[in-house]
């Protein structure tokens, strides 16, 4: 992508709608963003206070949309949006930011600034003003179907493995099954382990699923980066799948922007509502155990929290269903002292981990999830997000902290009745 | 070679003027009736009429002893016909407060000026180090500039009150004059209690590091370091500071009190309660400010990277180490120091530069 | 003269351009409009609107920590000048006689008098927390502070006419007022309208999701 200012310009201006106005008429500059942004908190560089993360966004609104605004630029009293300013934002636009959403928690007025971020990263994108590591990751998307880079045939050999291991078939483009289940490309390297799971859960449930061929990534590169064009085409092969196969509901596995996108994003993004309906696995296990068809029985008993993924609580909407699932099959269960939608970011998220650049800033923000985990004196954490494991595993070595963390889908297979 | 050995002598002499200031005046008003009673006799003439009504009228003005009568209104103080202090209070305040008041504030001001011409600003002996200590944090800042705004908006306003008759009203006119007394009078009532607020918030933070702590006694002995060449070792705040700290809880205390019991004469207070008050209340007030100003002049021109650990938070590790040794040495051993790159850091004043956008790319891709 | 000017033309003209100003700014934003949310949703956006807008008025446990300050001094800001302003018998009088027609009850004056000291230690605690901590000082723009400076002047000015004596006092208040009336909608000041719509939107498309946000 190479770098095209004015049309990101347009893009941006684009992107200014009635919330985008009310926000920006409404915000004081009060800075109680920065107290709930990880990036602030743990840095004390007032620089990552979220709404100035947004300061390209807000000068173009206040140019475009407002009497001052236009009349300043006019007289030449304020200068005009330009391309130093978004290559002076990119660092602050996509390595500080995971839009984890609790900025738009706190905000008095009621700011949404997620919202807003991830409607500015559509302007820098398009402007080509992205991390490398995300363009790229954003290429082998769409042109090989995975960020990163998992063929079919990778993913067949996953599931030999898995299949070898639990002894059950896997189904693949199977037609008229109930539900069509999506992986990220993490969950089919790092952990298989959550496919086996969900295999093993799925056989014991009598659940009738299949994966799609075409159509089995559940990461959105163009969530990410902020490229509708890019995030709309990735929808849409899930969409085109799941409509060749004819299954009832797609399953959005353990990661966490692939719900945002296909849950939430989607049907806005292709500009038509589902002929399916979408359920994360988390949702899906509860229900399961809730009409019995799902059977569970121990608990694992040694004290362990639970790390809630940004974009499939807070911003996503499965707040119960986790902790349903973990008071079933876990005896000593505590809860962070922020928890729930107000739990703590990662600091991997929203491409940030995707990000070289953004390496140390990373690790360095991890000290606000070791500072919940250290009060807690827990050594085990579950979590329900690839990504947010595989950051998490890195601040844990990084710290020298002793800590194991388990994906909830493979702790409650753990505890299938035989 | 600057020498420092005066360096903080006029910080531990402030307070100790003031001290000394309310002990004379307060002489001067217990003086007052003996005085008054002295200059009506020496005017009496020789020729006496009887007035028949004398003895009566000697009771209610109470010479001989102070007696209150009985009425049916019903009120505080509707017993009492004449006020025989009244007048005792309005010499006190036109004859004494009010101009030794001035003589107080002037002579203060004269003190500071030649000061400031003798000795000069009080510098560092070392230059400063690039390094930094964190000082205030943004919350004891806040509250800091809270009193110290507070505390100016009532001095002026109440000083317009006292003086400005003498002082005001012969330059502007009493059409001006009785503007500006009236905002001000309205002014200083309603601020006065929210005073009280501010030396809460003031007093609840800081009243901790300035109790009395060994060593803060030779500080005030040695003047903070006028005899012989040696810094004093002092701890977060020094003797100097811990005295104008008390003066303003204590003191500042009273005026608030007095102020309060002023501002709403509900609670049964008579009129010689609200003489005291105003006594307690002028005097106190004429001697906070006559601290304060030794504090605003020591804050700001007087003493070289002062200020800015109240507008920063942050001090200069020299100074830190020149003027509050132990608490520089504790931050030290517990590796508090900073750079100076830190600290802009946290300021937000490091920002990322992008490489310039080459002219060529932009007018190509545009 | 000037103040024949002050209590008649310019009167009119910054109440209208208040109140029209307002008025647009808010049609702008409803204008710039919002696309329909083809998601299907988990619970009803409106009822998620009205239930964030009172929501928002209370602050998340660790953010009630971090921004005390801010939040105590907040409450007592608004509180403060939300009963000075409508509720104080000279305003409420000035009401009656100029806007509505009508007036309503007013509070006893001492109440008055304490609303007033909580506004301004409220105010002053907050533009001094502004200028001092980095945060603030980042993101604070001259508007930020012709904003609290206008607001704190007016109130002054009130409070130093408060013994209803002198013309001069009273038209100086009016006239800082009338400046105000004219500086709000060009401001985010507009923030005391426009947070309905700010809550709202958020409240909305939270719920849709299924959290109280």
């Amino acid at each position: 992508m190479s770098k095209n200012f004015l049309a990101g310009k347009a893009e941006l201006n684009q992107q200014i709608d009635a919330r985008v106005s009310a926000y920006f008429s409404s915000c004081v500059h009060c800075g109680l963003c920065a107290e709930a942004c990880l990036f602030y908190t743990e840095t004390d560089d007032p620089r990552y206070t979220p709404i100035y993360k947004l300061e390209p966004m807000r000068r173009l609104w206040r140019e475009e949309h407002t009497f001052w605004g236009k009349l300043a630029v006019k007289l030449g009293l304020a200068k005009s949006l330009t391309e130093q300013d978004f290559a002076d934002w990119e660092e602050l636009v996509y390595d500080s930011c995971t839009v984890c959403g609790r900025c738009s928690m706190v905000c008095p007025v009621g700011n949404d600034l997620a919202y807003m971020f991830r409607k500015q990263r559509e302007g820098f994108s398009k402007a080509g003003y992205a991390p490398d590591g995300l363009k790229a990751a954003t290429d082998r998307a769409l042109t090989i179907g995975s960020p990163m880079g998992v063929t079919l045939h990778t993913l067949k050999a996953t599931l030999k493995h898995v299949e070898r291991s639990t002894g059950l078939s896997i189904p693949i483009d199977k037609k008229g099954a109930d539900y069509m289940t999506l992986f990220s490309s993490m969950e089919i390297v790092n952990f298989p382990e959550y496919i086996e799971s969900i295999a093993r859960i799925f056989d014991a449930a009598d659940v009738s699923w299949t994966i799609s061929s075409t159509a089995f990534e559940a990461t959105n590169s163009g969530i990410q980066i902020g490229s509708k064009e890019a995030a709309a085409e990735i929808v849409n092969r899930v969409v085109t799948a799941a409509e060749d196969l004819g299954v009832k509901h797609v399953i959005s596995p353990e990661c966490g922007h692939a719900y945002t996108a296909i849950r939430w994003e989607g049907p806005n993004l292709i500009g038509r509502s589902y002929p399916f309906k979408v359920i994360h696995i988390l949702e899906l296990l509860d229900q399961l155990h809730r009409e019995g068809r799902l059977k569970l029985s121990g608990t694992t008993d040694i004290p362990l929290t639970f790390h809630d993924p940004c974009q499939i609580v807070r911003r996503g909407g499965v707040v119960e269903p986790p902790r349903n699932l973990l008071h079933v099959v876990a005896s000593d269960f505590v809860e962070m002292r922020d928890h729930g939608d107000m739990n703590w970011c990662c600091g991997g998220g929203g491409g940030v981990s995707a990000n070289e650049r953004a390496e140390e800033l990373r690790v360095k923000v991890f000290d606000r999830k070791k500072q919940q985990l250290d009060e807690l004196g827990v050594t085990t954490m579950v979590t329900a997000c690839a990504n947010c494991r595989l950051v998490l595993e890195e601040g844990l070595e990084h710290n020298d902290m002793l800590m194991d963390i388990i994906g909830l889908s493979e702790l409650v297979a753990e505890h299938l009745s035989e | 070679m600057r020498s420092n050995s005066l360096s903080y002598s006029w910080i531990a002499a402030l307070p100790l003027m003031g001290l000394l200031s309310v002990l004379i005046l307060v002489l001067a008003f217990l003086l007052l009736p003996a005085s008054a009673i002295a200059d009506e006799q020496k005017t009496a003439t020789p020729i006496q009429i009887p007035n028949p009504a004398a003895d009566l009228w000697r009771e209610v003005r109470q010479r001989d002893v102070v007696g209150v009568g009985t009425t049916q209104a019903a009120g505080v103080d509707a017993g009492t016909l004449i006020n025989p202090y009244g007048s005792n209070w309005t010499q006190f305040r036109m004859q004494m407060l009010i101009p030794y008041g001035g003589y107080l504030l002037g002579g203060m001001l004269l003190l500071l000026l030649v000061f400031y011409l003798v000795r000069g600003r009080i510098r560092m002996e070392e230059a400063p180090s690039g390094k930094k200590l964190f000082r205030y944090t943004v919350y004891e800042r806040t509250i800091h500039w809270f009193q110290a705004s507070l505390f100016l908006f009532l001095a002026v306003t109440g000083l317009i009150m006292l003086f400005g008759r003498s002082l005001i009203l012969p330059v502007t006119g009493p059409e001006v004059f009785s503007v500006l007394a009236s905002a001000s009078k309205e002014g200083h009532n309603l601020f006065g209690p929210v005073f009280l607020l501010a030396l809460l918030l003031m007093f609840i933070q800081f009243v901790r590091r300035n109790i009395y702590e060994r060593g803060d006694l030779t500080w005030l002995l040695r003047g903070g370091g006028i005899i012989g060449k040696t810094h004093l070792p002092s701890n977060f705040f020094n003797m100097g500071e811990k005295t104008l700290f008390w003066m303003l809880i204590l003191i500042g205390g009273a005026i608030v009190a007095s102020g309060l019991l002023l501002v709403f004469p509900v609670f049964g207070q008579g009129r010689v309660i609200m003489e005291l008050s105003h006594v307690a209340h002028g005097i106190g007030a004429l001697v906070m400010i006559t601290a304060v100003l030794g504090h605003i002049y020591i804050g700001s021109i007087g003493m070289e990277g002062a200020v800015e650990n109240m507008t920063t938070g942050y001090c200069d590790l020299t100074w830190a180490k020149e003027h509050h040794s132990n608490w520089a040495e504790r931050c030290e051993q517990h590796g508090e120091v900073l750079s100076d790159e830190q600290v802009a850091r946290s300021q937000g004043s490091h920002r990322y530069q992008a490489d310039d956008v080459d002219a060529e790319t932009v007018r190509e891709t545009n | 003269m000037i103040a024949q000017f002050i209590d008649g033309p310019l009167w009119y003209f910054s109440s209208i351009v208040f109140v029209l100003g307002v008025l647009y700014r808010i049609f702008l934003i409803i204008k710039a409009g919002v696309k329909p949310d083809l998601a299907v949703p988990r619970q009803n956006g409106t009822f998620g609107a009205v239930r964030t807008m009172f929501s928002r008025f209370v602050p998340r446990r660790d953010i009630a920590k971090r921004g005390r300050l801010q939040v105590v001094a907040g409450y007592m800001f608004h509180l403060g000048l939300f009963v000075l302003l409508f509720f104080a018998k000279p305003h409420v009088d000035f009401f009656a006689e100029r806007v509505t027609g009508v007036g309503w009850t007013p509070v006893p004056y001492w109440v008055f008098i304490v609303s007033a000291e909580l506004a301004f230690a409220g105010l002053l605690l907050l533009w001094l927390y502004r200028l001092m901590h980095p945060v603030t000082r980042l993101l604070s723009s001259t508007g930020d502070h012709v904003g609290t400076g206008l607001v704190f002047l007016v109130m002054l000015s009130g409070c130093l006419a408060l013994a209803h004596s002198f013309e001069a006092l009273r038209l100086t208040h009016l006239l800082l007022a009338e400046m105000l009336l004219i500086y709000f909608p060009f401001s985010n000041l507009m923030h005391a309208f426009t947070f309905i719509f700010s809550r709202g939107f958020t409240g909305a498309l939270m719920a849709r999701k299924g959290i109280n946000a």
